[in-house]
C-alpha cells in the first residue's frame, strides 16, 4: 500500500471539517475523491500534504508515518501537491518555476532530465520557458502547476481541482496530461467537481459528504450508483 | 532586432524608473561640475552604504513581511563590533607597524561586524519574531512592526547601558596616501568602503538570482504555500533571511566606522534613509533598492551642499512624500505592492 | 430581561455616568487621581511633575489610539504633530502677546491643519505606507524646527511663559487630569456615535466600506484631523508647562513612548492607555531617577514590556481586563466594574 489514511480528523482552528476519513491507495492507482462543495475534499488533500496538521488520525506513506509533518517534509518524502490556487511563483519564469519544483533534487542532471520530461509532456511550456508565470493565461498556469508538481519525480501526486475555472477544451487537455502521468507509473489522487468526467477516467473513487466518507468503490460502479447519480449528476 | 531594442530603450527612458535614473545622473554630473568631484565621491560612498542597509530592509519586507523599524540598530551593532575588534588591532599595529594586520586588520573588523550582525539577527528571530509567528499571524504586518519598534528601543538603550553614550570611533582603517582620481582625492577608507559595499551587493544579487538557496528565498517571498509544497523548509529560509538582512546592515556599519562612530542612536539616520529608499523604489525589489539608494544619497548630498547641513532631514522627506502622493507604489513600482496591503 | 424595563431601572446617577462614558470604577479612579496630590508622598512638587508627565502621556495615548485603534493607521509622527501645536502656541504668545490659553487652542488648530494635510495625502496609502508617510512628515517638521533658528531658536530652545503664573505644579496637575478626561470623553462620544461604526468598517476593509455606502475619505480625514488637533492642544500644554520647548520633543523616540503606552494599554479601548500611563510612566520615572547611574535602564524595561505584550498579549491591558476581571460573580462588584448594563 502506498498511502493509508486512517480515521483522519482535521480542520481550521476550532472548526472541524474532516471526521474519521479513511482511504487507501495502492501504487499505480488513479483514485478520485468526489463530493459536493464544502465536503472536505480540499481539506483532505491539504492535510495529507502537510499544510494542515490533523487533530487526530494517521497518514502512512510507503510504510512510514508522516502524520503532522510540515509541508516541506512531506514533499521530501515524495508526495507532490498541485493545489487549487496553484501557488505559482508569479515573478519567476516558467523554467525557474519548474526548477523550483525540483527543489528536493540536488543533482543538476537529474533536474534537467525531469525538465525535459515535463517539456515533452507540455510543449506549450517549452515554448514559454522565459515567460513570467504571472503573465500566463489560466490554462497555461494550470499546466505549469502540474508540470511543477511532476518535477520532483513524486511517487504520489495530489491534484486538487485541475479543471477549476478552465474552458472545456483546456479541461480535456489537462485530463489528457494526467492520463500520460498514469501511464508513466505515477500514482494520482484527484479531487474534482466534474463528477462525470472524473469517474470516467479514474479507477477507484471515494465519495465525501460532510467531512465523512459516504461511499467507496470502483469508479465505474460509483458512476452507475443511483444515489450518486441522484445527488451529483442530477439524474 | 536592433530597431526593436531601440524602441524598448526609449520606452524605458520614458517610464518612471528610466526618467528618474536619467534625471539623477544629469543632476549628479551637473552638481559635480559645479561643486567639485568630492560631491560625487560622497554620494557614491553614502549610496553604497545605503544600498546595503536598504537591500536588507527590502529582504525583510519582501520575504518575511516585516516592516523593520530596528534595522538601523543592526547597523549600530555592526559598527560597535567593528570598533571593539579594531581597537586592539590598531594598538597592535602601533607597536608592530610591519605586521600583516596593517592591511588585513580592518578586513577582520569588518568581517566581525558581518558575523556579529548575522548572530544578532538569529537571536532576534529566536527570541522575538519566531515566538510571534508561532503565536499568531493575525494582523501580522502591524504587530511585527510594533515589535521591531520595541527591539529598536531595547537595543539602543542596551547599548547606552552597557557601552555608554559616548562616540566610539576610529581615525581611520587604512593609513596611506589618498587615491587621486580625476583631480579628486579619495581616502583609502572611503574607496575601500565603497568597493566592499559594491562587491557585497553584487555577490548578494548573484546569490539571489542564481543559487538554489537564493531562489528559495525569492520563492518564499512570492508564494509561501507554493514554497512549502515544493519542499522548501520555511523555518530555515526565514532564519537565513533575517541573518542575511541583519548582516548586510551590520557590514555597512562596520565598514563606515571611520565616518559614523558608534553611539546608541547612530542607526537612526541609516534607518530612515533606507526607508526613503524602500518607499521610493517600491517594495521587494532588490535592483530597485540599489538604484534608489544612490538617488536618495544624491538627494542628501546635494541638499547638504546647496541648502545646508541639517536640511537633509527636510528636503528628501518632502520629495519622497511628493512621490508617494503621485506614485504610491514607488518609482520602480512593483507587483509585490500587495504584500503590505494585508 | 426586557431592555425597556432595564432602562427605566437606570436611575439618574447611572444615566449621567453612562453619558459621561464612565463606569463606577472609572469614576472612582478619576476621583482618586484628583485626590492624589493631597496624599503623601505624591504631594511633593517633583512627584507632581512626574504625574503631570504621566497625564500628558495618558492624554496623548488616548488621541493616538483614536487613530490607531479605530482606523488602524499608526500616526508615527504624532509627537511632531504635538510639537507643531506647541511651537505655534509658544510663538503666538511670545511674538503676538496672546494669552497662553487662547494660544493653546490655536496650537490645536494648527495641528489640525497639519493633520488634515497628512490625512489627505495618506488617503491612498494603507497600513504601513501611511505610517511611513506620517513618520517622514514628522521628521521633516522636526528638521524645520531645528533649522529655522530665526524663528524657533533651534536646539537652544524657546522659552515660553507658563499657563499659571505660579511656581507650584498643582494647577497644572488638575488641568492635565481634566484634559485627559475631556479628550477621552470627546473621543468616546465620537466612537459611540454612528461614526464609530464607520471607522471600524474602514479599518477592516476600505473597499468593502466604500461599496456599502460609507465615504472613507471623509471619515479617515476627520479621524486624522481630530486626533491631530488633540495632539496640538496637548503640545500647547507641554510648551506652557515646561516653559522650554526644543525640537527634541518631536523626536521619533517620543512618539514611540506614546505608542508603547497606547498598545500596552490595549488598542481600540481609548481608556487602556490612559489607565496604564499613570502607574507605568510613574514607575519608569522612579527607575530613571533612582538608578540614574544606569542611564537607559528605564527604556530597556519599557521596550521589554512592549515586546512581551506584543508577542504574548497583543490585546493589551484592556483585553486582559475585559476577559479576566470584568465579569465577576458578585453582583455589587459587577456593578462597580461595569455600571448598570443596558442589557442583561
Amino acid at each position: 500500500m502506498l498511502l493509508e489514511v486512517k480515521n483522519l480528523n482535521a480542520g481550521y482552528g476550532y472548526l472541524q471539517i474532516l471526521r474519521d476519513v479513511s482511504l487507501q491507495i495502492d501504487k499505480g492507482e488513479y483514485v478520485a475523491i468526489v463530493g459536493p462543495n464544502g465536503a472536505g475534499k480540499s481539506t483532505t488533500m491539504k492535510t495529507i500534504a502537510g499544510l494542515i496538521s490533523p487533530m487526530s488520525g494517521s497518514v502512512v506513506f510507503n510504510g512510514e508515518d508522516i502524520t503532522g509533518l510540515s509541508g516541506s517534509a512531506v514533499a521530501k518524502k515524495g508526495i507532490s501537491f498541485v493545489s487549487e490556487e496553484m501557488n505559482l511563483f508569479v515573478n519567476m519564469t516558467v523554467q525557474e518555476n519548474l526548477y523550483m519544483g525540483a527543489y528536493t533534487i540536488k543533482e543538476k542532471h537529474l533536474k534537467n532530465e525531469r525538465l525535459d520530461f515535463v517539456f515533452e509532456l507540455f510543449p506549450r511550456l517549452a515554448e514559454r520557458r522565459k515567460q513570467l508565470a504571472g503573465t500566463m493565461s489560466g490554462g497555461e498556469r494550470k499546466m505549469l502547476a502540474i508540470g511543477r508538481g511532476m518535477m520532483s519525480n513524486p511517487s504520489l501526486m495530489l491534484v486538487d481541482e485541475p479543471s477549476f475555472g478552465l474552458a472545456p477544451q483546456l479541461t480535456t487537455s489537462v485530463f489528457a496530461s494526467l492520463d500520460v502521468l498514469i501511464k508513466n507509473g505515477v500514482t494520482i489522487l484527484l479531487v474534482e467537481q466534474n463528477v462525470t468526467k472524473t469517474l470516467a477516467v479514474t479507477g477507484r473513487g471515494y465519495v465525501l459528504e460532510n467531512g465523512k466518507v459516504g461511499m467507496e468503490g470502483n469508479s465505474a460502479d460509483l458512476a452507475e450508483d443511483s444515489y450518486v447519480k441522484k445527488v451529483f449528476l442530477g439524474v | 532586432m536592433s530597431k526593436h531594442n531601440m524602441s524598448d530603450t526609449v520606452t524605458w527612458l520614458k517610464s518612471a524608473p528610466g526618467l528618474s535614473i536619467v534625471i539623477s545622473i544629469v543632476v549628479a554630473v551637473a552638481a559635480t561640475i559645479d561643486a567639485g568631484p568630492y560631491l560625487l565621491v560622497n554620494m557614491v560612498v553614502t549610496g553604497g552604504m545605503l544600498a546595503l542597509v536598504a537591500t536588507g530592509l527590502t529582504l525583510m519586507l519582501g520575504v518575511l513581511n516585516i516592516p523593520m523599524f530596528a534595522h538601523g540598530e543592526y547597523f549600530m551593532i555592526g559598527s560597535l563590533t567593528a570598533y571593539y575588534i579594531f581597537t586592539p588591532i590598531s594598538e597592535f599595529i602601533l607597536e608592530h607597524p610591519d605586521s600583516w594586520l596593517v592591511t588585513f586588520g580592518p578586513f577582520i573588523a569588518i568581517l566581525g561586524a558581518l558575523i556579529g550582525g548575522a548572530i544578532a539577527g538569529v537571536i532576534s528571530e529566536k527570541l522575538v519574531f519566531g515566538p510571534l509567528r508561532r503565536r499568531s499571524t493575525d494582523n501580522w504586518v502591524m504587530n511585527s512592526f510594533l515589535l521591531t519598534v520595541g527591539v529598536s528601543v531595547l537595543l539602543v538603550n542596551l547599548h547606552q547601558l552597557i557601552f555608554g553614550a559616548d562616540f566610539k570611533g576610529i581615525v581611520g582603517y587604512w593609513q596611506g596616501m589618498p587615491i587621486s582620481i580625476a583631480g579628486a582625492y579619495i581616502s583609502l577608507d572611503r574607496a575601500l568602503a565603497f568597493i566592499i559595499s559594491a562587491v557585497i551587493v553584487a555577490l548578494f544579487y548573484l546569490f539571489m538570482t542564481y543559487t538554489r538557496t537564493g531562489m528559495a528565498i525569492r520563492a518564499v517571498s512570492q508564494d509561501i504555500t507554493g514554497a512549502e509544497i515544493v519542499g522548501i523548509d520555511i523555518e530555515k529560509i526565514v532564519m537565513l533571511t533575517i541573518s542575511l538582512a541583519c548582516a548586510l546592515a551590520a557590514v555597512a556599519g562596520g565598514s563606515l566606522l571611520f565616518m559614523y562612530p558608534s553611539y546608541p542612536t547612530v542607526g537612526l539616520e541609516p534607518l530612515y534613509m533606507a526607508w526613503f529608499v524602500v518607499i521610493l523604489s517600491g517594495l521587494g525589489n532588490i535592483l530597485g533598492a540599489v538604484a534608489g539608494a544612490f538617488i536618495v544619497s544624491l538627494l542628501k548630498v546635494i541638499t547638504m551642499e546647496y541648502v545646508g547641513a541639517g536640511w537633509d532631514f527636510v528636503v528628501p522627506s518632502a520629495l519622497i512624500m511628493l512621490i508617494l502622493i503621485f506614485k504610491p507604489s514607488g518609482i520602480f513600482g512593483s507587483d509585490v505592492r500587495g504584500v503590505l496591503d494585508k | 430581561m426586557d431592555t425597556t424595563t432595564n432602562d427605566l431601572n437606570m436611575n439618574l446617577f447611572d444615566r449621567v455616568l453612562d453619558k459621561l462614558c464612565l463606569t463606577p470604577i472609572g469614576l472612582a479612579g478619576l476621583i482618586l487621581l484628583l485626590l492624589l496630590p493631597f496624599i503623601p508622598p505624591f504631594n511633593q512638587e517633583y512627584m507632581l511633575r512626574w504625574l503631570i508627565y504621566c497625564g500628558f502621556v495618558a492624554a496623548m495615548s488616548v488621541g493616538f489610539d483614536f487613530t490607531a485603534g479605530y482606523i488602524n493607521i499608526v500616526n508615527f509622527g504624532y509627537m511632531a504633530v504635538a510639537g507643531t501645536g506647541g511651537y505655534t502656541s509658544a510663538l503666538l504668545v511670545i511674538n503676538a502677546g496672546l494669552s497662553p490659553w487662547i494660544a493653546m487652542l490655536a496650537g490645536g488648530v494648527s495641528s489640525a491643519v497639519l493633520g488634515l494635510i497628512i490625512g489627505m495625502i495618506s488617503l491612498r496609502l494603507r497600513g504601513i505606507f501611511a505610517a511611513c508617510l506620517s513618520w517622514f512628515f514628522g521628521l521633516a517638521v522636526m528638521g524645520l524646527a531645528t533649522k529655522m533658528v530665526w524663528l524657533t531658536r533651534g536646539p537652544m530652545g524657546l522659552r515660553t511663559p507658563r499657563l499659571f503664573e505660579t511656581e507650584s505644579n498643582f494647577p497644572f496637575y488638575f488641568l492635565i487630569i481634566i484634559l485627559v478626561y475631556l479628550i477621552y470623553l470627546i473621543c468616546k462620544w465620537v466612537v459611540r456615535s454612528k461614526m464609530g461604526l464607520a471607522f471600524q468598517a474602514i479599518a477592516q476593509n476600505m473597499d468593502a466600506a466604500r461599496t456599502s455606502g460609507i465615504n472613507p475619505v471623509f471619515y479617515r480625514v476627520f479621524n486624522f484631523t481630530m486626533s491631530c488637533a488633540i495632539a496640538g492642544v496637548l503640545g500647547g500644554f507641554y510648551a506652557h508647562f515646561y516653559g522650554i520647548l526644543t525640537p527634541d520633543m518631536m523626536h521619533t523616540s517620543k512618539t514611540v513612548e506614546i505608542l508603547a503606552v497606547a498598545y500596552i494599554g490595549g488598542r481600540g479601548s481609548l481608556w487602556g492607555g490612559a489607565v496604564v500611563a499613570f502607574p507605568f510612566i510613574f514607575l519608569m520615572e522612579i527607575v530613571r531617577s533612582t538608578l540614574s547611574h544606569l542611564p537607559g535602564l528605564n527604556l530597556v524595561i519599557y521596550a521589554l514590556v512592549l515586546i512581551l505584550v506584543m508577542i504574548y498579549y497583543p490585546g493589551g491591558f484592556s483585553y486582559f481586563y475585559d476577559t479576566h476581571i470584568r465579569q465577576p460573580k458578585n453582583r455589587a462588584l459587577r456593578y462597580f466594574l461595569n455600571g448598570r448594563e443596558a442589557k442583561a
